[in-house]
């Protein structure tokens, strides 16, 4: 009896010594993700302003649309705060980021624009309270910096999608897409299963495949590399996409995450859109995007697509990241589907 | 221990190749004029001035090819490196560099051979030069390209720049690593990643935007290479790019932001760069960096 007490006291104090002396987050990779509660109308969502500015006025679009679905909004301190390009001193961001994390009102956290900002603030934020109340942090392009440092350091799942910079300030003159995308953002919140479907691309390397989701924008996590928030990528199915760069330095990037073993074990690979910065003349890099990917891939044997609507564009339609998705793609049809 | 490669003597060879971008012949004339009437034989590449149609100075394999066999072979005492550009990435692993460690020589360049000087140092142990490439001759033999010629027949070198406002003051003794923040940035979590613990780094950079910048430095900072530096050498940061709402700050202030909570010794606008002013500085060997606010030397052991 005696011995059985000493020993269920001992193994939570040795787990915890065990990952102080790995150095890292106490929290294993290996663990499923926890998925922060979906949301139902009458819920809050909070605006705020991790990294570029933006002011009162051009979140009102997204303020409608979210009233529309029955959010009640909370817009954070940060709207419409400018210090240069940030919405906000680092101090006033981390301020009111941290306020929203810790808000039990609040139930998601929707970065208003990406820019640049959030590796500035993201040490500087406590997700104590957080980690015991998860909550969906929304955005992408520098709010990749949040998917991959909540995917690594505490297992909780996010939303990859438009943010309120993206909302059409007249719906009924939106195309289609436009509106389809942003009504992703809903479907994901109130906790629909995902399935998007979208056009083969002759390039693609045909397969099926189960794993967690995980990704974002391919600059961002390069510059994560060797740091804290660095993604873990095995048996997980990667998504990138980026915009502005040149063909050089996309490539460089691919680099990156084939020399820092980022692709070597992945179930699949999806590449969103790419907005690519016209080579000057005399520097024709001569290399397609699909042939930079595929010649990193070329022994792997898992999918990989092309042309996936994510990205800097206008079908860039929601994705959850860290939770379990099927990819397929075939000859004649690719899916993504939440599992 | 870091191996320093024999220094060159009268009538040794230099190999010159293209190992990333292209590069016509023409360019790199005035530099095999000047190491040939200094007394150096010079063996120039195919891939210099190649009929490459595209960004790079040859296909992947033929760059690696010749870059691999002027590694090998035993009567080329140094190669240089025409240019940069981009390109030393997609090899660097394909690269043996078996005999080179019996053999060593002196691998010379900056910009994008940054990936050489951080993969020599760390996965082969063995000090380079990070100095100017073959066009930077053609306006004649200034400090800069004395110090390259210095560099490689082992003069100790003793360099000194003017002080800057935001200079930290200090002296430190370690061994030097660095090269072109970008590439740095990039080999992050790679096997050619530096480890920079009680070094002096330097850096230097091009045609980069502000906010980039300062990701890198928060990158570099974040994967633990600024907090345990003996020295930082920052040097010229050339045709920096802002973005249409500006940043609010200069590279420098950047950087000195973001090494503010660190006591190691710092100093700005050194020589080193994508510029004319681009001393020859030796990848893991030993210099004494001393800081103060009017003047900056440093000083190989």
């Amino acid at each position: 009896m005696k011995r059985k007490d000493f020993l269920t006291s001992i193994i939570p104090l040795a787990a915890s010594m065990n990952a102080v002396a790995n150095g890292k987050a106490a929290v294993s990779p290996d663990q499923p993700t926890t998925i922060p509660p979906y949301l139902k109308k009458g819920d809050t969502v909070g605006i705020c302003c991790p990294a570029g500015y933006i002011t009162a006025e051009d979140i009102q679009p997204a303020l409608l649309k979210l009233n529309e679905w029955g959010f009640n909004i909370k817009a954070g301190d940060t709207i419409g705060k400018k210090d240069f390009t940030y919405g906000g001193t680092d101090e006033e961001r981390v301020k009111d980021f941290q306020q929203m994390l810790d808000d039990k009102t609040i139930k998601a956290i929707l970065c208003a624009r990406g820019g640049y900002g959030a590796v500035r603030i993201i040490d500087r934020l406590d997700f104590k309270k957080f980690k015991y109340n998860p909550k969906w942090i929304i955005g992408f392009s520098d709010a990749t910096v949040f998917h991959s440092h909540l995917n690594q350091n505490y297992r909780i799942a996010s939303i990859h999608s438009k943010m309120c910079n993206s909302f059409p300030s007249d719906w009924s003159k939106a195309e289609p897409m436009q509106q389809e995308t942003i009504e992703s953002i809903n479907k994901c919140l109130k906790g629909e299963k995902m399935k998007y479907l979208f056009t083969p691309n002759e390039k693609n390397k045909t397969g099926l495949a189960s794993g967690e989701l995980v990704g974002g924008n391919l600059k961002t996590l390069e510059s994560l590399a060797g740091s804290k928030s660095d993604i873990q990528t095995t048996d997980k199915i990667l998504f990138v996409e980026d915009t502005g760069e040149y063909l050089y330095s996309i490539d460089r990037m691919f680099w990156n995450l084939k020399r820092s073993g980022k692709l070597e074990k992945l179930k699949g690979l999806i590449i969103g859109g790419f907005k690519i910065k016209k080579d000057d003349a005399g520097e024709e890099f001569g290399k397609t995007l699909e042939e930079i990917v595929l010649e990193k891939v070329t022994e792997y044997n898992y999918p990989v697509c092309f042309d996936f609507p994510v990205g800097h564009q206008k079908n860039n339609f929601a994705l959850k990241c860290g939770v379990l998705h099927t990819l397929g793609i075939f000859l004649n049809e690719c899916r993504l589907t939440e599992a | 221990m870091i191996k320093i490669p024999p220094y060159l003597k009268k009538g040794d060879m230099i190999g010159i190749t293209c190992p990333a971008g292209y590069m016509i012949a023409a360019k790199a004339q005035a530099c095999i004029k000047t190491l040939q009437s200094w007394g150096f034989e010079v063996m120039v590449g195919k891939t210099l001035g190649s009929r490459s149609k595209n960004y790079f100075s040859a296909t992947d394999e033929d760059r690696r090819d010749e870059l691999q066999a002027m590694l090998d072979d035993k009567n080329i005492h140094a190669i240089l490196c025409g240019r940069g550009g981009y390109g030393v990435g997609r090899i660097i692993d394909q690269l043996d560099f078996t005999k080179f460690k019996k053999n060593p020589k002196w691998i010379i360049g900056f910009s994008d051979i940054t990936v050489l000087h951080a993969h020599l140092f760390t996965k082969i142990k063995t000090a380079s030069l990070h100095a100017p490439m073959a066009s930077a001759f053609k306006t004649g033999q200034d400090e800069f390209i004395l110090s390259w010629k210095n560099a490689i027949t082992g003069k100790k070198a003793r360099y000194s720049c003017a002080g800057h406002p935001f200079n930290k003051t200090g002296t430190a003794t370690a061994e030097l690593v660095g090269g072109n923040l970008s590439l740095l940035a990039h080999l992050t979590g790679t096997p050619s990643d530096i480890n920079t613990k009680n070094k002096i780094l330097f850096i230097e950079d091009i045609g980069e935007q502000i906010y980039n910048t300062d990701r890198m430095l928060y990158q570099l900072k974040r994967s633990g290479k600024l907090d345990k530096l003996a020295g930082l050498i920052v040097g010229r940061f050339t045709d920096v790019q802002d973005t249409e709402r500006p940043f609010g700050k200069t590279v420098y202030e950047v950087i000195r932001e973001i090494i503010t909570e660190y006591d190691y010794p710092v100093c700005f606008d050194f020589p080193v760069s994508h510029e004319k002013e681009n001393y020859a500085l030796k990848v893991g060997v030993n210099y004494t960096l001393k800081i103060s606010k009017t003047k900056t030397l440093l000083t190989e052991l």
